[in-house]
């Protein structure tokens, strides 16, 4: 039923009641400024004219159409005062604007946060639709970044485009690392900052979380950024790479709901006794090492057998400073 | 303009229209229009049947609605008993006149393209929201960054309509653990922590204070009519901490971290640092309501951390690992 909303029509309608506010505030607007400002091609934008140039009050007659003119390239929309101003935002739109504002707002080292705050405090006080008080928004975004200086070198760094070195706590490894890096962007997900970097120690692609970057310092050479770049392959905090060692977990019944939640999974089959076999990919032995012991009794058949062998060593460490 | 001739108009085109006729008409009229009134006066409605009308009439109302268009019942006359006549109140339609100022504008456009997975929402916001401002030249690419708030899952959508308008949710909501139950909220605050979105709320089945993951709503089920007051001085993070801190009865646990991690606590747990023993390892105290989240944070550290107190946590630490030690290779 909601097909008019979420479809091809429900773009087109919301566009127009868009595009009407739009051309009857900035009389003579060009069909290029249009195009350019709404994402739409010149011909969809003639159409959605021609359709609106049909539609009006009761009555239909010359005084109750809306007029539409085009004179040369300018766009004159008249007999419309009722579209003089866009509906409200929805629910959706707010909470996505709101949020990504309020993400942008609370990053160390931004220098627009102050004309942020104060538009998302404008538009936190108009999304009360009932008795709303103050700016109140009601949402709340909260994304780990680790310490302000470290946020504030790594912006500087992309930048100015130059190469970083950073100590760095890597969970794969299980220690503390000293790496140089060319970074590439930031990207949020899973609720912290990441930086995308190309980095010499692995010789490949990294994201490194901003909360375990010991210290960062800018070094003087050009780093190497591709033309390409892209956050949105990043949005799972995942990358699959070819020749990504694989790990394999059978998961037991009561621990298969949280697992499945948190860790994105390969391949996932059902066995006979209600165990689940995942099949994933492996962040490096002392990553996967400190998940089997994550799991506990609710973990059986780790392969490869090192992982295994990893978790038992560090376990048995554990234990003993647990018990003494 | 070049005017097409309605040959060939399409379906889909013809409904478009006849949805801006009625949005026009249910917002400029000055008395609500009756569902009769409709089907003789708005263009587009020249159905044969009744019937035929009532159901196009229906789906159109659905789509108005989907759309966040406010539609509003009232009666046609004081004597008649139902509410039988439809208006778009304007107040309720219209954007507030915000003011913007340019650099506001600019700031919001980086919020909005910052976005992954939401982002036709930020933008639909954006130009709704900046239609006084004059087109300005995208500004110079700076520094590339995304941020995947989750914010596209369409029942926090609703959370946030229900929050907006002060109305109770009952939902269909399963733990992680796969237990379904029907719960209800009066939504206080919508918090994304950890990755995740939460719906903080007064649980009125509970008499309490709880956070939902949005994730894990199944359905909703219902929205009250009732309004209710949130109170002034809410906290919502006082409810929805770290994992281990979430529970029935906190306490205090005290950890260690060695000489090799104590820089992570001091970068990210500041607040939390009570003493720095005499080997260089650094004693952090946290409230704790849930020992087992706490158990599976500190193995994510590997041997750097130690739970010191309370004993039961370090026995449960223990008691966790074991199985795995002693189990046949």
């Amino acid at each position: 039923m909601a097909e008019v909303a979420s479809g091809r029509l429900g773009t087109r309608l919301g566009r127009i009641l868009l595009l009407l506010p739009y051309a009857i505030k900035h009389p003579g607007v060009s069909i290029g400024e249009l195009s350019e400002r709404f994402g739409v091609t010149t011909r969809d934008l003639l159409e959605d004219f021609r359709l609106v140039y049909l539609c009006g009050l009761p009555g239909y007659g010359p005084g109750d159409l809306i007029d539409v003119t085009l004179e040369e390239d300018a766009v004159y929309v008249s007999m419309a005062d009722y579209f003089g101003s866009p509906l409200r935002l929805t629910a959706a739109e707010a909470l996505a604007l709101y949020s990504g504002g309020a993400a942008v707002a609370a990053l160390p080292g931004m220098e627009e946060a102050d004309a942020l705050r104060r538009a998302l405090a404008k538009l936190g006080g108009a999304l009360g639709a009932s008795g709303t008080d103050g700016d109140d928004s009601g949402i709340e975004v909260k994304l780990a970044h680790g310490p302000a200086e470290h946020m504030e070198i790594l912006q500087r760094a992309l930048g100015e485009g130059k190469r970083v070195s950073l100590e760095y706590f890597s969970a794969s490894r299980g220690a503390l690392t000293s790496r140089v890096a060319d970074p590439w962007g930031l990207v949020a997900t899973l609720g912290r900052w990441y930086l995308i970097a190309f980095d010499h120690l692995s010789e490949d692609e990294r994201m490194f979380r901003i909360d375990r970057i010991k210290s960062a310092a800018l070094l003087d050479e050009r780093a190497n950024v591709p033309d390409d770049f892209d956050p949105e392959r990043y949005k799972a905090a995942f990358v699959e790479r070819e020749k990504q060692a694989r790990l394999i977990l059978e998961i037991s019944p009561e621990a298969s709901g949280w697992f499945r939640e948190s860790y994105p999974a390969l391949g996932a089959r059902g066995l006979a006794d209600g165990w689940t076999r995942v099949e994933m990919a492996s962040g490096g032995e002392a990553w996967a090492a400190t998940l089997v012991l994550r799991l506990g009794k609710d973990v059986r058949s780790v392969r490869p057998e090192t992982v295994m062998t990893a978790a038992r060593t560090l376990g048995a460490a554990m234990v003993s400073a647990h018990t003494s | 303009m070049p005017m097409g001739t309605r040959h060939g108009y399409s379906r889909d085109m013809r409904r478009i229209e006849r949805l801006i006729n009625l949005i026009a008409a249910l917002l400029d009229t000055t008395r609500a229009l009756t569902a009769e009134q409709i089907r003789s006066r708005i263009a587009g409605y020249d159905q044969e049947s009744f019937e035929a009308f009532r159901r196009a009439f229906e789906r159109d109302k659905e789509a108005l609605r989907a759309m966040g268009i406010p539609l509003e019942l009232s009666k046609s006359d004081p004597f008649v008993d139902q509410e039988d006549a439809y208006s778009i109140p304007k107040a309720r339609y219209y954007l507030p006149q915000l003011d913007f100022d340019p650099d506001e504008v600019a700031a919001l456009k980086i919020a909005a393209e910052i976005l992954l997975g939401a982002g036709e929402h930020a933008s639909a916001a954006l130009l709704k929201l900046s239609i006084d401002s004059p087109s300005a030249p995208t500004p110079a690419p700076r520094i590339v960054w995304g941020a995947n708030l989750a914010a596209e899952q369409p029942l926090l959508g609703r959370m946030y309509a229900a929050l907006i308008e002060r109305h109770p949710v009952t939902f269909r909501y399963h733990t992680a653990a796969g237990e379904s139950s029907l719960r209800t909220v009066r939504p206080y605050r919508l918090l994304h922590r950890n990755g995740h979105w939460y719906v903080v709320g007064f649980d009125p089945d509970r008499s309490a204070i709880r956070a939902f993951r949005v994730s894990r709503i199944d359905a909703v089920i219902d929205v009250g009519t009732d309004d209710y007051e949130i109170p002034e001085d809410f906290d919502a993070g006082a409810h929805l901490g770290e994992a281990w801190a979430i529970g029935d009865e906190p306490h205090t646990a005290t950890v260690r971290f060695d000489q090799t991690m104590r820089w992570w606590a001091e970068q990210n747990m500041p607040d939390c640092v009570v003493r720095e023993a005499p080997d260089g390892a650094l004693e952090l105290e946290l409230p704790v309501g849930n020992e087992d989240a706490l158990i599976s944070w500190a193995i994510g550290f590997g041997s750097a951390v130690e739970i010191i107190k309370p004993e039961t946590a370090r026995a449960r630490l223990v008691e966790h690992i074991r199985p795995l030690l002693e189990a046949a290779p």
